[in-house]
């Protein structure tokens, strides 16, 4: 029962690509790009209603900060890659990737606050360099970092198949992996890496590589707020709004994370036995090149 | 395996966009006395985020009543035409399937009213245009899609006798021509730097055609 709700995420991932892939979502695609059109057209109604003094306004704002978020979030984006794809390459637990997700939509949240009140409060310059900083410096930065975590995995997913190879001690072709289990079940421990070996988390460096390849890529959405907020001297406001945007991006980078794991589950609990652990490191390529060449792509047309 | 890198690449840059700047274009076929049509003008009406940002920014209308002053409105005139040089402006024309080269933008205004701000500019053809029968297409779109146009009107001005009409992409067609392009283009030998020219697809158009004569 266990086995074939967690095999029901691979399915679940699977269907939600092919139906990307196949267009199925482009009616979807209007939707939101209606919903973003009308929730931009609200956060100024926010900072309008802030100024004229109405009672509540705040709150008002913030809720439509929260609806920025999610709307944005929802559409593609670099985020959800980092996290979709990283969630499938690397055994990480369902808890700790939904962490990172929440850290790093928080700070980017941090990020752009930090820049805005950095470039525009203390130097005195305005949004144009705050953003020409921000797509210009901090986004190919953010780029750079995306583009590593998605090497890390494509070079550690390598060395996990060449241990395997070693360890088998005679040549084995690449696609063989996944349809060897039951043979290997006599092979006995040295044959290939264990799962935890391959589970080993690799703590810190990740966590920050990915959080920074995330939060440096600050949305203009929240720099324009906090730029006009502190004009307007509502900078709190702001502030805070743009802290909810973050929010609203991580109940969907936190849902991506949830899904990458319980499909990476769903398809390691379908193959029998060791073939987990010999799959395993072609998820991390796999990973790791989409990753990789998502990065690669988007640096291209920022530089 | 190079070819499949560059497809990717090229199928995830615009996946991976979203737009962050909202635009309803307005556009004007103008046509001279001989009846070729001799340039575009275009109206843009800025959403109301970016607006706010706008006049705040320039210290204007700090009461939020929505009306600027004429000297107001002077001073905001130009604001968003000062364009770099190499970009194409978010304007592209077609002449049947021929692409036109447009002008730098001239001749420009800009107006406020209901917390939206709009500017309009005139974009030349390189040399006056015989429509035949072929249809004239003018498309409003950014290729990095920080911008999202919609086309939410088109006129003919100067001549009789023509129609114009208002296009929406078809999403489903256009991820379709894509995936089209990614399949000739990965069959074909030699052409990294050619990249099929897709996003236009994704654009909203006005589409102008002419009766004979």
């Amino acid at each position: 029962m266990r086995r074939g709700v967690t095999i029901l995420g691979l399915g679940l991932a699977a269907g939600l690509g092919v139906l990307w892939l196949s267009g199925g979502f482009a009616a979807l695609q209007g939707q939101i790009l209606d919903g973003q059109r009308q929730v931009q057209t609200a956060l100024a109604g926010g900072v309008r209603a802030i100024k004229g003094g109405q009672p509540g306004a705040v709150w008002g704002l913030w809720g439509v900060c929260f609806a920025y978020g999610v709307l944005h979030a929802v559409g593609p984006g670099h985020g959800k890659l980092v996290i979709g794809g990283y969630g499938m390459g690397r055994r990480v637990p369902m808890a700790r990737l939904a962490g990172l997700a929440l850290a790093s939509s928080l700070a980017q949240a941090l990020v752009a606050v930090a820049l805005v009140y950095g470039v525009v409060a203390l130097l005195g310059l305005g949004r144009a360099e705050a953003e020409g900083l921000a797509e210009g410096v901090m986004a190919p930065a953010g780029l750079m970092m995306m583009a590593g975590v998605g090497l890390w995995l494509v070079w550690r997913g390598w060395q996990g198949l060449r241990a395997a190879w070693r360890a088998q001690g005679h040549d084995h072709p690449a696609d063989h992996a996944h349809s060897h289990g039951a043979v290997c079940y006599s092979c006995g421990h040295a044959h290939g890496p264990s799962l935890e070996a391959v589970e080993q988390v690799t703590g810190w460096r990740d966590a920050v590589a990915l959080v920074a390849g995330i939060a440096l890529r600050p949305c203009s959405g929240a720099l324009f707020l906090l730029v006009l907020t502190w004009q307007l001297g509502i900078a709190a406001a702001g502030i805070a709004g743009v802290f909810a945007m973050g929010l609203g991006t991580a109940v969907v980078t936190v849902a991506v994370a949830g899904l990458a794991v319980w499909a990476r589950e769903g398809a390691l609990a379908s193959l029998p036995g060791q073939a987990a652990a010999r799959v395993l490191p072609w998820f991390e390529v796999l990973a790791g090149a989409v990753v990789l060449v998502a990065a690669l792509s988007l640096l291209g047309r920022a530089l | 395996m190079r070819k499949t890198l560059a497809a990717l690449a090229l199928a995830a840059g615009p996946a991976l966009a979203h737009p962050h700047v909202f635009i309803d274009a307005a556009i004007e076929v103008v046509f001279n006395a001989e009846g070729q049509a001799e340039g575009v003008r275009v109206r843009w009406t800025y959403d109301e985020l970016i607006s706010l940002t706008f006049v705040t920014e320039r210290g204007l209308d700090p009461d939020f009543d929505g009306v600027l002053t004429p000297a107001e409105i002077d001073s905001l005139s130009g604001f968003d035409m000062a364009w770099q040089p190499g970009f194409p402006g978010d304007t592209y024309s077609l002449l049947g399937d021929t692409a036109l080269v447009l002008s730098p933008p001239e001749d420009w205004s800009a107006g406020y009213a209901g917390g939206m701000v709009s500017s309009t500019h005139f974009r030349r053809f390189a040399a006056p245009v015989d429509l035949g029968t072929a249809a004239l297409v003018v498309q409003a779109y950014d290729p990095g899609y920080y911008t999202s146009y919609s086309v939410v009107d088109a006129k003919i001005v100067g001549r009789q006798g023509c129609t114009v009409e208002l296009f929406e992409p078809d999403r489903a067609a256009a991820d379709q021509i894509l995936q089209d392009a990614l399949a000739e283009y990965s069959g074909t030998d030699g052409a990294e730097t050619d990249f099929p020219a897709v996003g236009s697809a994704y654009a909203e158009e006005a589409r102008v055609t002419c009766g004979a004569g």
